[in-house]
């Protein structure tokens, strides 16, 4: 079915948004007519939060350039609750709910008087919310606190929150994230229902087999841009490959080629990581090698497990399997295990669990490597702020002195400060977990070319990156993960982008195809 | 220096005025010393007497036992965590090493052992816990609070220990120099070690890292559990010797040693700039801020203020030092 014919509900007109000089958006068009589901698609860094924020007023209005229209009126929010008084509900990634409260509770929550006086009318919060349950088929009962649902539970009572304002337009981003296939079949029932009340629904997702399965429309954004707009009938996940990869501004990887015939630095051997709290999110009988010198990229969406995959080496996460560096058996268990051996691990997140806000530069970079900068654990304070200094000019971390706070020294020296602790070891294997996120162009240079004198002196790296080019250009061999599992896998030069989603999708449509019944 | 803690110590290059301003003030330790000088000069200029021989004694005096907890709380707090029962553990451990050297007419050594035993499990119970069941330290240590007075009135059946051996009375009398005794003595040396131990040592930079972020520290290799688990024992440990020099400074076991202990030496290290979010400040600030708040309530006493405005005093000190300590972490430790 199309309405192409119809008016459009909501509508964005050359939205354009930067942050500190990169363009985030680039003059998009966007609209959404009621009674469909138009999915909005692209790789990470494409645009697509930063539109959905500012059409659900997040990104307040004066804060972008272009114009929304509602209905035809031009109309600008300035927060979310003044797009949700104008009928947009957005319905988050992240899930965010009230745990010690009941689900009714949940689901009016910030309107638990219901309009009239101080006072919380709980029976009928139970029963309105009963009604808006039963009206979508979800089967949760109201009274049940929200501590006791699992994760896709939670995603539905969100939903229902957003559902109760009544709103003709509806976002939702990637709302199966933590769904299981019947889980999915029980949205989408949900979302089916929607449409026929007239709801304008914004889907986005990475996964293209939803897409292919319940949307009406798409859109494909790529650098901030509108890639293509594909009608249901035209659908294809080639289509959607193609358009999402496309060709992007190249940039320049230091060359490298892995040496033949090099001894192994780390190889694992049917490594399984649980995952977290019912989600699907883990490792399954992961097999892999890194060779001295080699840099293997891990390729994946968000959530696939790769994450995972390098906390379970580095013995973050319980996990079981076999670990050997340089042939030697590794217990598994703790980070110290893993250091011992000759691992170091850089996390992802610099904030939550890389930097010491606390400490200054220098013992940020010394923290955990004081052994040889010390004797009989007092430590040398000559020593450590030479090797200090020589760490800081080696990498090419500016701060004003050692003893700068860190929280002052912008993303990319962070990002080389945390690089010099986890070298100061001279470990055999580094894992990489997003070593350029958040940082510039000129740091992301000067990292790329890190990792590859890092493999000439015959370190073996193992990288996890979100965005592919990156991934493919600095990488020796990739391996795609998908649902916890390496599904393929490929040398320089045997694939691109294409092949990664191909991948992917490939996997995705296995598991839709396996738990989704006809 | 290249001690952990002082964050925003003076830039040595040439840099604007204000930053060197701003890096000043953030070493805890001189803001403390800059106030506590200004309440001395205050007190001296109303009444003389403040800064007699006799007065100065007994603000010393008094400093030695609360200061002795107050070096065990800094390094727990610079670990992240915190312990409101040391002063219960203060007043258990002096009437069961009491009772030990009386009713089980055990040598005096193997008494006060004994003493600093109980301190020590205590504080080994409270990290076990606090550590492996995740239970929050305040729930914890405060439960332990209620504990350990019960137990003291379990231990005596309510009447003091009395009398004491007379070893025990020596060591309480004695007068080392100035008329100061044992429990200055190790007040000072234990401040000394533990200052230089958080300040120069392997160990010490360990410690600021697992208060800092847990995350991180078990990440770099440090084993978390066994630093905090390691601090609630010293903690432990510290308040039961405070305990016990009370007791040689009374020459009895009474019941109510270490009464209230908790909150003034808690109260004392955070005016001296150690933080409550963990990861930050100095043995040598917290004893400090004691040494600031002691001098606050001596001098109101000698000035004549009635000793209810003395509670209020050191109420409003201690909330004024914690503003100022959440300020200087938004300036200094941003993060957020």
């Amino acid at each position: 079915m199309s309405n192409a014919a119809q008016e459009p509900l909501l509508s964005a007109i050359a939205i354009a948004k930067s942050f500190g000089g990169v363009q985030a958006l680039r003059g998009v068009d966007f609209d959404v007519v009621p009674g469909e589901i138009h999915a909005l698609l692209g790789q990470n860094g494409a645009g697509k939060s930063t539109l959905v924020k500012i059409l659900n007023g997040v990104h307040p209005a004066g804060s972008y350039s272009g114009a929304i229209k509602l209905d035809g009126r031009p109309v600008s929010f300035a927060s979310p609750a003044a797009a949700r008084s104008n009928g947009v509900g957005y319905v988050p990634q992240e899930i965010e709910v009230l745990e010690q409260l009941s689900v009714a509770e949940n689901v009016f929550a910030g309107r638990t008087g219901l309009g009239d006086g101080a006072l919380v009318h709980q029976r009928k919060l139970e029963q309105r919310a009963g009604e808006i349950f039963a009206d979508l088929g979800i089967g949760i009962d109201p009274r049940a606190y929200v501590a006791s649902l699992t994760s896709a539970q939670r995603h539905l009572v969100m939903i229902a929150r957003a559902i109760v304002m009544k709103p003709r337009v509806l976002m939702l981003d990637e709302p199966t994230a933590s769904l299981s296939g019947t889980e999915v079949d029980a949205l989408f029932a949900v979302l089916r229902r929607l449409k026929t009340q007239g709801v304008a629904m914004i889907y986005i997702t990475h996964r293209l087999p939803e897409v292919l399965a319940i949307c009406d429309r798409a859109t494909v954004l790529r650098d901030g841009q509108v890639a293509v707009r594909i009608a249901r009938e035209d659908f294809d996940a080639e289509t959607f490959i193609f358009s999402m990869s496309g060709q992007r501004l190249q940039r320049l990887f230091p060359e490298h080629t892995a040496p033949a015939g090099a001894p192994t630095a780390l190889e694992v051997r049917n490594l399984t990581v649980a995952g977290h709290s019912g989600a699907v999110h883990g490792a399954k009988d992961i097999n892999l090698s890194v060779a001295a010198g080699e840099i293997v990229g891990l390729a994946g969406l968000l959530g696939s497990g790769r994450s995972e995959i390098l906390h379970g080496i580095y013995g973050r996460v319980p996990a079981e399997g076999e670990i050997r560096v340089a042939g030697d058996p590794v217990a598994i268990g703790s980070p110290g295990n893993a250091r011992a051996a000759g691992i170091a691990l850089l996390t992802e997140d610099r904030k939550r669990d890389g930097l010491l806000f606390n400490l200054p530069v220098g013992a940020n970079i010394t923290i955990g490597n004081l052994a040889p900068l010390s004797r009989r654990g007092v430590v040398r304070g000559g020593l450590e702020r030479s090797s200090i200094l020589a760490a800081m000019r080696a990498l090419n971390v500016k701060a004003s002195s050692p003893q700068a706070s860190v929280s002052h020294l912008s993303g990319g020296n962070q990002q080389k400060l945390l690089f010099a602790r986890v070298l100061m070891r001279a470990p055999k294997v580094l894992l990489l977990d997003e070593p350029t996120k958040g940082v510039d162009a000129a740091t992301r240079h000067e990292i790329y070319r890190l990792v590859v004198d890092l493999a000439e002196k015959g370190v073996g790296l193992l990288i996890v990156a979100s965005e592919l080019e990156e991934l493919i250009g600095l990488c020796d061999r990739c391996l795609v993960v998908a649902d916890g599992r390496i599904v393929d896998e490929f040398g320089r030069g045997e694939g691109g982008e294409d092949r990664v989603l191909r991948s992917v999708t490939a996997a995705q449509a296995e598991r839709h195809a396996s738990q989704v019944s006809p | 220096m290249e001690s952990a803690a002082d964050v925003g110590s003076l830039p040595r290059d040439g840099q604007s005025f204000r930053r060197r301003l701003i890096g000043f003030i953030a070493i805890g330790e001189v803001g403390v010393l800059a106030a506590m000088a200004l309440l001395i000069v205050f007190f001296w200029l109303l009444e003389p007497a403040f800064l007699s021989e006799r007065n100065i004694r007994a603000i010393l005096n008094v400093v030695s036992f609360v200061g002795i907890i107050a070096i065990g709380q800094t390094v727990l707090l610079v670990a992240g965590e915190f312990d409101l029962s040391v002063g219960s553990v203060a007043g258990l451990s002096a009437v069961v090493a009491a009772k030990l050297m009386t009713v089980a007419a055990l040598p005096v050594t193997v008494a006060i052992l004994g003493g600093i035993g109980v301190g020590a499990l205590i504080g080994l119970v409270n990290g076990l816990i606090v550590v492996r069941l995740g239970i929050p330290a305040f729930i914890q240590t405060l439960g332990m609070l209620f504990i350990g007075q019960g137990l003291i009135q379990v231990v005596t059946g309510g009447y003091p220990v009395y009398p004491l051996p007379e070893a025990i009375n020596t060591i309480g009398g004695a007068d080392l120099a100035f008329g100061l005794g044992w429990s200055f003595a190790f007040f000072i040396v234990a401040a000394i070690v533990a200052d230089f131990v958080l300040r120069r040592t392997v160990l010490g930079r360990n410690f600021y890292a697992t208060g800092g972020n847990r995350e991180v520290a078990r990440l770099v290799g440090i084993n978390t559990s066994a630093y905090k688990i390691g601090a609630f024992i010293v903690v432990g440990a510290l308040a039961a010797i405070a305990g016990m020099f009370v007791m040689a400074d009374l020459g009895s076991g009474g019941t109510s040693i270490g009464s209230g202990w908790e909150l003034t030496v808690i109260a004392g290290v955070v005016v001296g700039g150690v933080s409550l979010f963990g990861g930050a400040g100095t043995v040598a600030g917290g004893v400090v801020g004691i040494l600031m708040l002691k001098v606050v309530q001596s001098g109101l006493v000698v000035i004549g203020v009635n000793s209810n405005w003395q509670q209020i005093a050191v109420g409003v000190i201690m909330v004024m030092a914690v503003g100022l300590d959440i300020l200087r972490r938004r300036y200094f430790i941003a993060g957020a």
